[in-house]
């Protein structure tokens, strides 16, 4: 589904990235370790089309994407969350999660002002949107303030929010990052329900290490702008060099 | 003291309507959409001098004379033409005004748009602003100093109302009050019909936070232009109207101190809401027409001090004092529901 | 277009320029301390000229006295106009947009109370009664004392500014906070000293720019609004940080708005009201097409150094 080929990035004389290769094959999850500073977020912001790789080949779903724009990597649907909850707070929940519906004619200017010509597709959505909020238990909150929902529930509205678009794969930026273990091991089960059932694809970047090994089918290991290991969890568990990387400096 | 009531009305009721197409103008573009437009003045400019090309040149075309060149000796003669067709021939006066709103929207919605594509290799936030103010400085600068618009820095006159044909001057002001009136009334229906649509939200997410709308497949770019266009069409409708009242065109009106005006207008009624800008709007204008007429006294009645420059000491400590101690301004943005969630609450019931 | 012209937009050239180095470099910092692009800076000058024209009508004609009473004034206000307007907005966390869209009225109120002052006492178009000598003459350029008041002076207090920056306590602290405002609060800066005591200097320059320009041409209620787009283009081109760089920007202005409006005239026929236009033109180009200005041509000179 993904394929990173050779990824290089250069800031101001700093190699951030020197020569990352991945592969994420359909309907896997696959995570992405490594100490701070090795480059995760930087990777994912170039997959996800928020900053141009120096160097390198992206590919989605046989699609080139090295230098595509953030907006047509969406519409391709390779989806993102952020590290920190990137909600819209000063709109509801309603509104946050039907904000990527693609193709809402009521967000063309020319039919936005006659209600006619878009209060049906409106409905639908907000349907789905009802059903999606409902999988992560916010249905009842769809009027508040996205502010004021707790950490946890924010982070259960973003993933909400990037399923809207019917996304093929998701790139999840530390998605239980400050939440409570009991929360988080809700997010991951979701998670894996949804690679199950609906079949999307998931590469996680991620801290809490023994949660993410339950949960994904092979793991990448990052440190100082390369991929140092790649391997099924059990091998990364098991391997030194990578304690060594984590625990050891 | 001998002020006409009447008369002041009726200025106040139309100056009134063109303060509110410019406020809702303004307001659509910063504050719902987050574009800081320091250089209004220049789209409602283009109005303005859209309404000098079209009654200048148009009207006698319409009205089966020969072109007569505006400015320079033959400028007298222009004139005189200009006012014989507007009080003679009401189907040429009406039409012509109408092409004109019409050009002056599609001309100024254009430059609008293209102006934010420009925009978007800006580095820093407030170049934006900065742009826009300078690039319309600029434009004024070579119109003035450059013949064939209108006429350099002479400017053209006799650019009257569309209602000189009535023979009664009060009846054809109250007429042209009341158009100006409907038209700033039909702006505000379409900019509330617009705001609390799914374009409205999407507008609101791109003023929030750009990069997360666009890691949700949303074009910033093309919306910002999209509103771009409406609010500067807006702005050249408004410009065509503030001609026609005033009855001339010079560049000398459309500087930077209109733009301020606009702005304290929407600060003060309070940013977002198009009721606030309705009503930032009249309180401003208002004050404006008071201070016009305090000046006029004063002039009059022999008292040394300058009223006028107070008026902006005031507008400015205004500014300031909402900015610091009322920021939302008076009526601030009620969060107002889409429809989706009437929706969702139906649901909720038949559950 | 004879030699004795081009010398003349030269020599206007280089005075002018050397103005607009010196307020620019207060803009400058303004925008890198205290992270405001103040529209205000205008009237600071303004009102630098004002002072100066007052004093040297009623007081004294010394320059010195006239020039220092401008700066004192004139930091005051800008001083004011902190404490009073920008601070307390800064605190509620307004956005940029608003504190630009604050500077600008607070430099309207400033204008017009001047515009008021300037009508009561008739005190338009006047200009600072410095007594006129010509202290050079050739076949080909006069240099009067005006000239001899107006250059060093504002070059002399530009490298008095830099020197400040680089070689004291106040100067390090300010480039500090210049280079990372949390890191120097965390490391114990006194930020509230620090910025107050920008303000004042800012001020105080402007003020003093203020005064010689209202020596080398008149004074009014505009004076300041009609420099500041040049100034800020002099800023623009030097990046907004770059010291070397403004000053080049702000020759490069005066030498554009100068002597190659001379040159257009004389040879194209452009008329001369198209002066106003030459800053806004390069404030657009430099803005879409180099934002970061001479900043990178010249070396070691990001961040406010040198």
């Amino acid at each position: 589904m993904l394929e990173v080929q050779d990824l290089r990035k250069e800031f101001d004389g700093l190699q951030a990235l020197d020569g990352v290769s991945l592969t994420v094959p359909k309907g896997q999850i696959v995570g992405l370790i490594g100490p701070n500073g090795s480059g995760k977020s930087t990777l994912l912001n170039i997959i996800a089309g928020t900053i141009p790789p120096t160097s390198g080949q992206i590919r989605f779903d046989s699609h080139d994407i090295t230098r595509s724009s953030a907006d047509d990597i969406f519409k391709l649907g390779l989806a993102r969350g952020y590290q920190d909850a990137s909600l819209f707070f000063q709109m509801t929940v309603l509104d946050n999660t039907l904000l990527p519906v693609k193709q809402q004619r009521g967000e063309h200017p020319w039919y936005a002002p006659w209600r006619r010509v878009w209060n049906a597709e409106e409905q639908t959505n907000a349907t789905s949107a009802s059903q999606r909020l409902s999988q992560v238990n916010l249905r009842s909150h769809f009027n508040k303030r996205a502010s004021d929902l707790s950490g946890g529930q924010m982070k259960l509205l973003e993933m909400a929010r990037s399923l809207m678009g019917s996304p093929k794969m998701l790139l999840l930026d530390e998605p239980t990052a400050g939440v409570a273990p009991a929360l988080a091991l809700d997010i991951f089960r979701h998670i894996d329900t949804l690679c199950r059932e609906a079949g999307i694809t998931f590469l996680i970047v991620e801290h809490r290490l023994e949660m993410l090994f339950e949960f994904t089918d092979s793991v990448y290991v990052m440190h100082m702008g390369r991929v140092m290991a790649h391997g099924t969890p059990e091998e990364i568990e098991a391997d030194a060099a990578v304690r060594e990387v984590y625990f050891g400096e | 003291m001998n002020i006409d009531l009447t008369a002041t009305l009726i200025a106040l009721l139309t100056y009134f309507g063109i303060a509110a197409l410019m406020a809702i103008s303004l307001n659509l573009e910063y504050g719902v959409a987050g574009i800081p437009n320091f250089g209004q003045a220049f789209f409602v400019s283009i109005g303005a001098y859209t309404a000098a090309i079209t009654y200048t040149r148009l009207l006698p075309l319409l009205a089966g004379q020969s072109f007569i060149n505006p400015c320079g000796a033959t400028l007298a003669q222009a004139l005189q033409l200009r006012s014989d067709i507007m009080r003679t021939m009401p189907a040429v006066a009406l039409g012509n005004f109408v092409i004109t709103l019409l050009i002056a929207a599609v001309v100024g919605g254009i430059i609008g748009y293209l102006t934010s594509y420009v925009i978007l290799r800006l580095k820093q936030e407030w170049y934006l602003a900065l742009v826009l103010l300078v690039g319309g400085e600029t434009v004024r600068i070579f119109v003035r100093g450059y013949e064939p618009v209108i006429c350099a820095s002479n400017g053209i006159s006799g650019i009257a109302g569309p209602f000189a044909w009535i023979g009664n001057t009060q009846a054809a002001s109250i007429l042209f009050a009341l158009l100006v009136l409907l038209l700033a009334a039909a702006t505000f229906w379409y900019s509330q019909k617009l705001v609390r649509s799914p374009f409205g939200r999407l507008l609101k997410a791109v003023r929030e936070n750009e990069q997360v709308a666009l890691g949700l497949g949303k074009n910033v770019a093309r919306v910002r232009a999209q509103v771009m266009f409406i609010g500067s069409a807006i702005a050249a409708i408004a410009g065509v109207l503030f001609a026609l009242n005033l009855g001339f065109v010079s560049t000398n009106d459309y500087v930077v101190n209109m733009t301020l005006d606009v702005w304290v207008m929407i600060v003060l009624g309070g940013l977002g809401s198009s009721r606030g800008a309705l009503l930032g709007a009249l309180i401003i204008t208002v004050l404006d027409r008071l201070t016009a007429i305090t000046a006029i006294q004063f002039n009059r009645s022999g008292i040394e001090l300058e009223f006028n420059y107070v008026r902006y000491i005031l507008f400015g400590m205004i500014l300031l004092l909402v900015l610091r101690f009322r920021p939302q301004g008076l009526l601030p943005e009620t969060p107002f529901t889409t429809p989706a969630h009437d929706h969702l609450v139906q649901e909720s019931a038949n559950a | 277009m004879t030699v004795t012209l081009l010398i003349d937009s030269l020599l206007r050239s280089l005075q002018v320029g050397s103005l607009y180095a010196l307020m620019a470099i207060g803009l400058t910092l303004t925008m890198n301390v205290v992270r405001l692009p103040n529209f205000a800076h205008a009237e600071y000058i303004t009102i630098g000229a004002y002072t100066a024209l007052v004093v040297s009508l009623g007081v004294s004609s010394n320059p010195v006295i006239v020039l220092g009473a401008a700066f004192i004034v004139t930091a005051l206000v800008a001083l004011a106009s902190h404490l009073t307007v920008f601070r307390p907005l800064e605190k509620q966390r307004t956005s940029t947009y608003t504190m630009l869209l604050a500077s600008f009225a607070v430099g309207l109120i400033l204008r017009y109370i001047l515009f008021l002052l300037a009508d009561t006492f008739e005190l338009f178009d006047k200009r600072i009664q410095i007594p006129l000598e010509i202290w050079y003459r050739s076949n080909v350029m006069i240099l009067t004392n005006i000239f001899f008041w107006v250059v060093p002076s504002s070059i002399g207090l530009v490298i008095a500014l830099s020197l400040l920056l680089n070689y004291t306590p106040l100067g390090r602290e300010m480039r500090a906070l210049a280079n990372n405002f949390d890191l120097a609060r965390a490391i114990g800066i006194r930020v509230n000293r620090v910025v107050n005591l920008t303000w004042l200097l800012v001020g105080g320059l402007a003020g003093v720019a203020g005064a010689l320009l209202g020596i080398y041409t008149s004074v009014n209620p505009l004076t300041g609004w009609f420099a500041i787009l040049p100034v800020f283009a002099a800023a623009i081109l030097g990046g907004l940080s770059s010291f070397p760089g403004t000053i080049l920007g702000a020759y490069l202005v005066a030498l554009s708005e100068n002597t190659i409006m001379q040159i257009l005239n004389s040879y194209l026929g452009l008329d001369f009201s198209f002066k106003t236009a030459i800053p806004f033109v390069i404030i657009i180009l430099v803005l879409l097409f180099r934002p970061r200005g001479f900043t990178e041509l010249l070396p070691g000179s990001r961040g406010l150094q040198r």
